[in-house]
């Protein structure tokens, strides 16, 4: 399968809750630091330890276990592990591939951090997205 | 003579390099006042030997409403300009206004309303020269140095007005009243001179200062209102303030019947006026000033200190009217003025000192403005009223007496207010002392400090021992030394800060018994200040310092070499040998860290060994080097530091480390700015520097880039000349270049309005051509807040900035008001383009079509002039957005523009032609 251009990485991306708020120019830029990976079937994605990546499903399936239970089976446009981009403690989930593998599009924290520092407005709306969520906790 | 030396400088303790300036400063005021002193007994000599005494309550009217204007007007324009322009200007202004007084007043028969203009002139030569004198010092010392050395600066005021009582005493009679005038003229010229001779100190920088308290130009009326409503507090301080001046006027008016009574000629008058003012006021409100206000404020308290004033005036006020005559009014007006510019002056000023800053310098310069003359022309009135019922003189005593039994009480209330607020402030760690320039005596607060101190939170203790040091409260030594022993780290730091600060030198032992229970790996507050106060006090610093930098801990290596770094002499002994050599090629980063930071010491023979430790691998040590550089300031540091702005962990040290540089780097980091082959991201981060450099090279470096082609450069530009407006608005900005570029902007705008036109119903993000039209929305936003950006640097910016939120907002009340403000305020070409966006945007294409020929596209053109855009997301968005249309005729482009594209551009082109192929 080809590798994914710019535009397909970004309407990809367009599936995170998290950068809901970028601009199309914005979702460009995170998609230059978005890598392809493909994961053969049974693998590990999340092995509960430290985690420093989130992924998109692009094609497959990936099951989401808390010990041996399934609790949700992600597929194409799903997002696995948004919030280890913020924080590095370890998961009590696991993640692996499903029967047919899968193709992910990963973002590693590092190159994020880098993103964010070097374009403020991206921060700012990651930030917001950040805020209404944690306004609407609140007002539950 | 060592007490003696102890004795002067408790008095006047000028440090070496401050001597220059306090010498300047000091003639300065001197002949500021000598010229003062001259005016102010001629002036009010001419009129009252001129008119009735029943015509003095209307002067005193007249002086606050038309002295109080020209005030005003004086401030308004004066804040305009440097103050370095303001004082050239008042005094050019001063001179030919004295010249042409003097010519006026030597005609025959001179009219009335000259002796009306001069006394009004007066008033206003006060704050033109006098208070302009007073902030030229603000301007050359800062809040600490003014604590110690504004009583020299007084001394000086003082000895200028007695002089200049002296001189009008004597030269009255020699070169008769009238050619003072002239006299004064000559020292508002030696004063000036002196000015100039205080520009010269190394140091002394008024070019950036403005020409008025900007206070006194920007406060609003309505704002201060609601704030006294608002605070108790302030409704006892106006209210002292309200009774104070028109106290002041009764006494005066007082005191000059009777002197016009007493003395029949002006060559009389004059000289008693001269002696008195100029002699006797001064010398005792220097005595009150330097001998008595602090032990007042010590034994008394803020409340205490106020009742001075109201319970002098009050005795004096008995003896007028029980013996009227010239020694007890006199005695009046004495205890009066004298006590007003002492003991009270220094009570208001410990009565504001709670007040949020802000507050309490809107709220001084509304009472300055305001109230003082407000108050002035009441006192006028009430005269005024009483010559109505024909109130002899000595019982204007009964109305000073019933005003100063109010001011009693509100002195009592203002005394509960102050501890009340002083108590709310230092809870909230927001009691402001370092900025206020008298010392803070008075017992309840020093008394509250200390309290804090020894049992409040850690940090608020930390807190209240900084303030206490700020306050140059005597009880810091033994404080000090209860305190060592705290538990709280932070207040053990801040007590060894500060006892260092304060050459208290009892903690030795202390700080190297901190010193010795560190180990490796352990970080801890205490750890800096116990290695600055050991090396500080220690008498073998050498030896101390050796031991030091063999530490287990590296921060006390570290902290030690910061130290030794600003002690050149030990630094070359102990760093500038093997010690350095080893530590900048050593393989451990933190040996490198510590060669950076000793540098500091020794520029002159190290100074090339800092380049490679800027280009150091280790983000810790390049972090040091930046600290280095900034201090040592060659220039070729500039190009290491700068390749560095786009990483992400140094960039606000290098940022911090090139504004350091200051102007004179503006145009290295200009051809920086401009040079295209440089990553956008690193142009963008030198706009960030640049806008750190207030300075108009700065501007005009930012300005030949306004045009930029890259829009990220652009916006940044733009973002960093809005900053500077708002810092630095007295710099230039180009307003031509500014009103060209708001043209082209404008236009941009309508042509990607055109463009949008036919994408515009694509509204679904999960396809190329929905981010396309996105896209365009998003840069029709991008380009409006860069039309205001450009609207900002020519137009009043913080009411264009109001204009934007307003627009952006989006509430249709608010993008009204906003289009009402942009219609009121733009220029005709401007206007015509601009208000469209927001008043008519349905009728933009035609607009556009009138303004700039731009034809309505359809979707094929429309992206065909996309994929000439240039852009990189842009023409990925369009090639997409084309194959995803099924528009085959844009197919020879996406291929023409395949050859020779990037990889992303390449990866695109090729779907995108592959689809439309297929």
């Amino acid at each position: 399968m080809p590798e994914l251009n710019l535009i397909e990485k970004v309407i990809a991306l367009e599936a995170v809750d998290l950068l809901r708020n970028l601009t199309p120019d914005q979702l460009a830029r995170v998609a230059t630091i978005a890598r392809e990976l493909s994961v053969a079937p049974g693998d590990s994605v999340i092995d509960g330890k430290q985690q420093e990546s989130l992924y998109v499903v692009l094609d497959g399936s990936v099951d989401i276990l808390r010990g041996s239970d399934l609790l949700h089976t992600a597929t194409q446009n799903e997002v696995i592990g948004a919030w280890s981009l913020f924080d590095p403690e370890p998961m009590s989930l696991t993640a692996r591939t499903g029967k047919s593998g899968a193709r992910l599009l990963r973002i590693q924290r590092d190159d994020f951090y880098d993103l964010l520092s070097d374009n403020m407005e991206i921060t700012a709306s990651i930030f917001a997205t950040l805020v209404k969520r944690f306004r609407k906790l609140v007002e539950q | 003579m060592n007490a003696l030396r102890q004795l002067w400088r408790s008095f006047f303790d000028i440090r070496p390099n401050e001597r220059g300036r306090v010498l300047f400063m000091f003639l300065n005021l001197l002949f500021v006042l000598f010229a003062y002193y001259i005016l102010k007994p001629v002036s009010r000599a001419l009129f009252l030997t001129k008119f009735d005494i029943d015509k003095l309550p209307w002067l005193y009217i007249l002086i606050a409403a038309v002295g109080g204007v020209l005030a005003f007007v004086y401030t308004k324009v004066a804040i305009r300009s440097s103050l370095s322009k303001a004082v050239l200007g008042s005094t050019i202004i001063s001179i030919a206004c004295l010249v042409i007084l003097w010519a006026l007043l030597n005609r025959p028969n001179p009219g009335a309303w000259l002796f009306y203009l001069f006394n009004i002139w007066v008033s206003l030569f006060s704050i033109m020269l006098v208070s302009q004198g007073w902030l030229v010092a603000a301007n050359v010392f800062n809040s600490r140095e003014a604590k110690r050395l504004y009583g020299v600066l007084g001394v000086g005021a003082v000895i200028g007005a007695a002089f200049g009582g002296t001189f009008t005493a004597y030269a009255t009679k020699l070169f008769g009243v009238n050619n003072l005038v002239l006299a004064s003229a000559f020292m508002v010229l030696m004063a000036y001179l002196a000015y100039v001779g205080l520009t010269r100190q190394p140091g002394v920088q008024l070019d950036r200062a403005k020409g008025a308290d900007e206070e006194e130009a920007e406060f609003h009326f309505k704002d201060i209102v609601a704030a006294v409503v608002e605070y108790r507090h302030l409704q006892v301080i106006v209210g002292i303030i309200t009774i104070t001046y028109i106290v002041d006027v009764l006494v005066e008016y007082q005191f000059s019947a009777m002197a016009k009574a007493n003395y029949q000629s002006k060559e009389q008058m004059t000289v008693f006026l001269g002696s008195f003012f100029g002699i006797y006021l001064n010398l005792i409100t220097f005595f009150f000033q330097f001998f008595l206000t602090a032990l007042v404020v010590r034994l008394f308290g803020v409340g205490g200190t106020l009742q001075i004033m109201p319970a002098t005036i009050t005795l004096a006020s008995i003896a007028t009217l029980a013996f009227p005559s010239v020694l007890s009014t006199a005695s009046a007006r004495l205890a009066e003025a004298a006590t007003r510019y002492t003991f009270n002056r220094t009570g208001m000023e410990l009565l504001y000192l709670p007040l949020p800053t802000e507050l309490k310098n809107r709220t001084k310069a509304f009472v300055d403005i305001f109230v003082d003359r407000f108050a002035r022309g009441l006192g006028g009135g009430i005269l005024i009223l009483a010559g109505l019922v024909d109130l002899e003189v000595r019982y204007v005593s009964v109305i000073v007496m019933v005003s100063c039994i109010g001011w009693m009480y509100l002195s009592a209330i203002a005394r509960r207010e102050y501890i009340s607020t002083v108590r709310k402030r230092l809870e909230s760690r927001r009691l402001d002392i370092e900025s206020v320039r008298v010392s803070v005596s008075d017992p309840a607060t020093i008394q509250l400090l200390e309290s804090t101190a020894r049992q409040g939170n850690p940090r608020q203790a930390a807190y209240a021992l900084s303030l206490l040091e700020a306050s140059q409260s005597a009880a810091l030594g033994p404080l000090l030394d209860e305190l060592a022993d705290s538990p709280h780290p932070d207040v053990r730091a801040k007590v060894l800060e500060l006892a260092r600060k304060s050459g208290h030198a009892a903690l030795l032992d202390r700080s190297l018994r901190e010193l010795r229970s560190f180990r490796a790996g352990e970080h801890s507050p205490t750890l800096a200040p116990a290695v600055a106060y050991a090396l500080t006090f220690s008498p073998e610093v050498a030896r101390l310092a050796r031991t030091l930098l063999d530490h287990t801990n590296d921060q006390v290596q570290e902290s030690t070499v910061d130290f030794l770094a600003d002690s050149p002499a030990v630094a070359r002994e102990l760093l500038a040998t093997d010690w350095f050599s080893q530590c900048k090629s050593s393989a451990q980063p933190h040996r490198r860290r510590l060669a950076a930071l000793a540098l500091r010491g020794f520029p002159d023979t190290h100074h090339a060994d800092l380049l490679p430790l800027l280009r150091d691998p280790d983000p810790r040590v390049a972090e040091a080097a930046f600290r280095t550089a900034s201090v040592l300031q060659d220039r070729s540091y500039i190009a290491p530091m700068v390749d560095r702005l786009c990483e992400s962990r140094l960039r606000g040290s290098a940022l911090s480390a090139l504004a350091a540089f200051g102007p004179r780097i503006t145009g290295t980091l200009g051809d920086l700015l401009m040079d295209p082959s440089s990553s956008a991201s690193s142009r963008r981060h030198i706009a960030r520097a640049l806008q750190q450099i207030p300075h108009q090279r700065s501007v005009d470096v930012l300005m030949e880039a306004i045009a930029e082609s890259d829009l990220s450069v652009r916006s940044a530009v733009l973002r960093a000349l809005h900053r500077l407006r708002e810092t630095a608005p007295k710099l230039n900005f180009g307003r031509t270049s500014v009103s060209d570029q708001i043209l082209k902007e404008a236009r941009n705008y309508y042509e990607l309005h055109a463009a949008l036109a036919p994408l515009r119903q694509n509204q679904d993000r999960h396809k190329a051509t929905g981010l396309l039209a996105a896209t365009l929305e998003e840069r029709l936003k991008a380009t409006i807040q860069r039309l205001f950006y450009l609207l900002g640097l020519k137009y009043p910016p913080r009411e264009v900035y109001a204009a934007y939120l307003a627009v952006n907002r989006g509430k249709a009340e608010e993008v009204s008001t906003a289009i009402e403000f942009l219609d009121n305020t733009l220029e005709r070409p401007h206007k015509k383009l601009l208000l469209p966006l927001f008043d008519a945007p349905e009728h933009l294409a035609e607009r556009g079509r009138e303004e700039f020929g731009l034809q309505s596209l359809d979707a094929e053109r429309a992206i065909r002039t996309l994929l000439d855009s240039g852009e990189e997301w842009l023409v990925c968005c369009s090639m997409a957005a084309a194959a995803e249309l099924g528009i085959h005729s844009l197919l020879p482009r996406i291929q023409e523009l395949r050859q020779g594209a990037g990889l992303e551009v390449g990866r695109v082109a090729d779907m995108a032609v592959a689809q439309l192929a297929a």
